[in-house]
């Protein structure tokens, strides 16, 4: 007799398809079930057809030579139809993704609208022009002819990408199968367990406005359990893909490196940390206290701290009895803004053990709110062991904001900043240090559109340069 | 300690204790969590703080526990930087938080060292344990000589009671893995020896250099200087001067281990370690030439923990117990862990490990938020339990571990709650591979594993 009781059993949940994409066709099955714990279903994918996934070398991308402009319509078209209430395949996503994302509906929503905003043309055209210095070498054999009389072409010519997507950000989707087109790539995606849907979904809106079009056929996506070396060893190839893009860090990247070698290189997208830098000028009174701790917050709270460049750790400049109003507001904006979102997820357990251990040392920490999900500021002296997530601010007192550069390190993405007059005296030592960028505090989101991301200009390091000599002048 | 706690820690010698059953316990042990919730709940300045905030005034039945149970976590909630900046002031302080008892009287002038710091801590009769985190921080168990008097007749009760072999000190005891040299494990070492070794024997002790704390946070130290970027390259070259020494030392272990086996094969043995190094060990042993023929039918093996990620053959443990010919039927196995004070051995009839009548075992949900309604039969579900015998820390702890808890009787014929042997913890069971653009400088730090 069997009494077991399993309160797991994975029978009673319902199994959700998740298709692949295979240059304009869909491809249905259930061959192989996969588990996404993020999204709490089990869904059912077909086996990876590889031949039909990776399209040889003989054949010459199908973008090349399309013109960048047409391409950029064809994007643009795809952005108005992505939220447009009767598409239904991305209608479907948005629903899902609301139903078990970690972050209410509305947040969810709104970054659905920020990733369609992507798909603008003067966007897209800035994206090209500040990574290229002659963005015709996109569209054509681009001349040129050096100081000796020698001449060639020079081509940013199509690669073949394979891109290890992030899961829980439509915004990358977008913004891949965007640059994916732009450098006129041959791109095999490989969606995350996270979200095995939404990729399929933005690629079946193209395929609906023109199935034949040769954006659509230079796009597959798939899905397979990240470090499967039944599908890594097979695809993870020179002869296949040129350059792997891939975001995160840990076991996402380890697994991608031993595949690294000659003519298999990696881009990638590096997991980060945001920080804020608030000088004493921040304290002077407290309508200035408040005003700034708001500033800061709205940086916390960037995607209710789910994204990279919401800040974490705050380094501020003064004496311990100013830097504790400024933490007392700090919550009050935290909490305001949490209590707006609808955002209450509990702390984990990990973090709330080690913030209830700094209430208990109440002399050497400052806590402002508790560890309920609604909002918390620490006071320290250094940096906490943890990562503060979830609308936590650890705000590190300082004697000099010359002091806090020494924590800037190699994961440091962006550092916001107050008073403005000072970010001058401070971007060296920060770039020296690590850190990608130094914004005004309270402007951690938004970024001048072409700028590099990740201290590099990534399409021009997806293309595949290529020279035709053509001789010397005139010999 | 109260009445209730009481007559079942007296159970701690009992041959049946294990007979009864979990609705027999229930209300005895319900009224013994709350003795132990009101001795300590003003005791416990972390427990203090959790029963507030739960509202929690008494336990009337298990579940009410629940909210103040400590995650394993928490013991490893001290700031690292304390143990970087070697504040052993503040450090001090912090185990006051999950102490019952002041901690008074340690000098702390001049420590050279976190070694040095629980030293002193041990001479005032506070005792340090740490577990071995791999790669993050360890644990640091408080506990008190009560505790350690405890630990040395639980250990030799529950092996006798899982293999069978009675103490009668008349085994070489042989020790086959590096353990860290912590006042627990040191207190488990010595029991064993008194009750089963020939006193003219000495232990063998892996030949390796002794695992300290220190040595344990040294690798979590460097972690953490590299990753703020202030460790400089001799340093890390240095570090892994140190780290290849250590592996060489322990891989020099297994011959000398084996080679000592062979020369005392004649004694009666008493083997003991984790499968790794025992399989190890046996492999030198086959490899010389030796095995089942050359050895006692007597003897004896007492293996911890499991296999912690070692890949080892499918027949490993056919393997060690043919080469030292032990006998089948004493196959013992025990489940436990650093932050509980008792064992529960594996039957050698059913294959569970039972669980005493002074730990209450708590099934909850994955998350480890709430009690399962876990009543009858066979469940799922991540271990809790609660040490009635703990006195230097709070007893109750929610573990990383996911185990099938069954209340029905076990096939050995005692009736008393038992698990069956598939635990699993779930950090195990989980990577999946989700990644996001969030991320910290963990995720740049190579090769300090």
């Amino acid at each position: 007799m069997n009494t077991s009781v399993l309160p797991d059993a994975e029978a009673a949940e319902p199994v959700v398809s998740a298709p692949f994409f295979l240059r304009g066709e869909v491809l249905h099955g259930t061959d192989v079930i996969q588990k996404s714990r993020d999204l709490g279903v089990t869904f059912a994918t077909p086996r990876i057809p590889f031949d039909r996934a990776v399209p040889p070398r003989t054949e010459v991308p199908p973008l090349l030579n399309v013109p960048l402009a047409e391409i950029i319509d064809f994007l643009v078209e795809t952005g108005a139809r992505l939220l447009s209430p009767d598409n239904d395949h991305m209608q479907e996503c948005i629903e899902r993704m609301c139903k078990t994302h970690i972050l209410p509906r509305a947040v969810v929503e709104n970054t659905a609208r920020h990733a369609a905003a992507y798909l603008n043309k003067q966007t897209l055209m800035a994206e090209v022009e500040q990574n290229f210095s002659d963005p015709r070498a996109l569209d054509t054999w681009v001349p040129r002819q050096d100081y000796t009389g020698r001449k060639s072409f020079v081509r940013a010519f199509a690669p073949r990408l394979i891109h290890v997507l992030p899961g829980n950000s439509p915004g990358v989707s977008v913004k891949s199968v965007a640059q994916g087109a732009m450098v006129k790539a041959v791109n095999l995606f490989k969606m995350s367990s996270a979200d095995p849907f939404t990729m399929v979904a933005i690629l079946r809106t193209m395929a609906d406005l023109d199935p034949g079009h040769p954006i659509v056929r230079s796009m597959s996506a798939v899905y397979w359990r990240g470090g499967d070396e039944a599908v890594e060893r097979v695809l993870y190839r020179p002869q296949y893909f040129d350059k792997i893009v891939a975001w995160g860090g840990g076991d996402a990247i380890s697994n991608v490196i031993k595949y690294l070698g000659p003519g298999f290189q990696l881009v990638s997208f590096d997991p980060k940390t945001s920080i804020s830098m608030v000088g004493r000028e921040a304290l002077a009174n407290e309508a200035t206290i408040d005003e700034v701790a708001d500033l800061c917050s709205a940086d916390v709270m960037t995607l209710n701290q789910e994204a990279c460049v919401a800040s974490r750790f705050q380094f501020v400049e003064g004496p311990q009895e100013d830097v504790d109003r400024f933490c007392e507001r700090l919550h009050h904006h935290i909490a305001r803004r949490a209590a707006a979102s609808g955002d209450v997820r509990p702390l984990d357990m990990d973090m709330r053990e080690q913030v209830e251990a700094m209430i208990l040392m109440d002399d050497e920490y400052g806590v402002w709110g508790r560890t309920d999900g609604r909002g918390l500021v620490i006071r320290s002296d250094e940096p906490v062991d943890f990562h503060p997530i979830n609308k936590t601010a650890n705000v590190v007192r300082v004697d000099s904001l010359d002091d806090a550069v020494k924590w800037i390190n190699v994961a440091t993405q962006t550092v916001g900043f107050y008073p403005f007059h000072r970010m001058a005296d401070f971007r060296d030592r920060l770039a020296a240090g690590g850190a990608q960028r130094i914004v005004h505090l309270g402007e951690a989101g938004p970024s001048t559109i072409g700028n590099p991301h990740d201290a590099m200009y990534p399409l021009h390091r997806f293309v595949h340069w290529m020279a035709h000599e053509d001789g010397v002048e005139g010999r | 300690m109260g009445s209730a706690t009481d007559k079942l820690t007296a159970l701690v010698a009992d041959p049946q204790r294990f007979s009864f059953s979990a609705d027999e316990l229930r209300a005895t042990q319900v009224a013994a969590l709350d003795e132990r919730f009101q001795e300590r709940r003003d005791r416990i300045r972390l427990l203090a703080m959790r029963a507030r905030d739960a509202g929690i005034e008494r336990i009337t039945c298990i579940a009410d526990i629940v909210p103040v149970l400590f995650p394993h976590t928490a013991y490893k909630s001290y700031p690292e930087s304390f143990l970087m900046d070697e504040r052993w002031d503040k450090l001090t302080k912090w185990l006051g938080t999950i102490s019952p008892y002041p901690i008074e009287g340690i000098d702390l002038e001049g420590i050279s060292g976190i070694d040095d710091w629980i030293e002193r801590l041990a001479a005032k009769g506070y005792f340090i344990s740490c577990s071995s985190g791999t790669t993050g921080k360890s644990a640091m168990l408080i506990a008190s000589q009560k505790d350690m008097d405890w630990s040395k007749i639980d250990t030799v009760n529950v092996f006798s009671w899982g293999s069978g072999v009675e103490p009668k000190q008349d085994r070489m005891i042989v020790g086959s893995a590096p353990v860290a040299s912590v006042p627990k494990n040191r207190t488990i070492a010595q029991a064993q020896y008194d009750a089963y070794a020939n006193p003219e024997w000495p232990r063998w002790n892996y030949p390796v250099p002794p695992i300290t704390v220190g040595s344990l946070t040294s690798m979590v130290v460097m972690r953490k200087k590299i990753a703020d970027g202030t460790a400089r390259p001799e340093e890390i070259a240095a570090f892994e001067e140190t780290s290849a020494a250590r592996a060489k030392a322990i891989e020099d272990a297994v011959p000398a281990t084996a080679e000592h086996i062979i020369a005392h094969r004649d004694k009666k043995l008493q083997l003991s370690g984790m499968w790794n190094g025992l399989w190890q060990v046996a492999k030198a042993v086959r490899d010389r030439g030796y095995g089942r023929d050359d050895f006692n039918p007597d003897n004896s093996i007492y293996v911890g923990g499991g296999l912690k990620r070692a890949q080892l053959p499918p027949d490993y443990q056919q393997f060690v117990y043919e080469t030292f010919n032990i006998p089948s039927d004493r196959q013992f196995q025990n489940y436990s862990m650093q932050e509980l004070n008792s064992g529960m051995p594996k039957c050698r009839e059913g294959g569970r490990y039972h669980v005493p009548p002074w730990i209450v075992p708590i099934l909850l949900d994955k998350t480890g938020d709430a009690a399962l309604d876990h009543t009858h039969g066979e469940m799922e579900g991540r271990a809790a339990f609660f040490d009635l015998s703990l006195d230097g820390r709070w007893g109750g702890v929610i573990t990383g571990d996911r185990i099938s808890l069954d209340y029905s009787p076990c096939q050995c014929g005692n009736a008393g709650p038992s698990i069956r042997d598939n635990v699993a913890r779930y950090a195990d069971l989980e990577g999946d591979d989700k990644i996001g653009c969030a991320g910290t400088v963990d995720a740049y730090v190579r090769g300090v594993a």
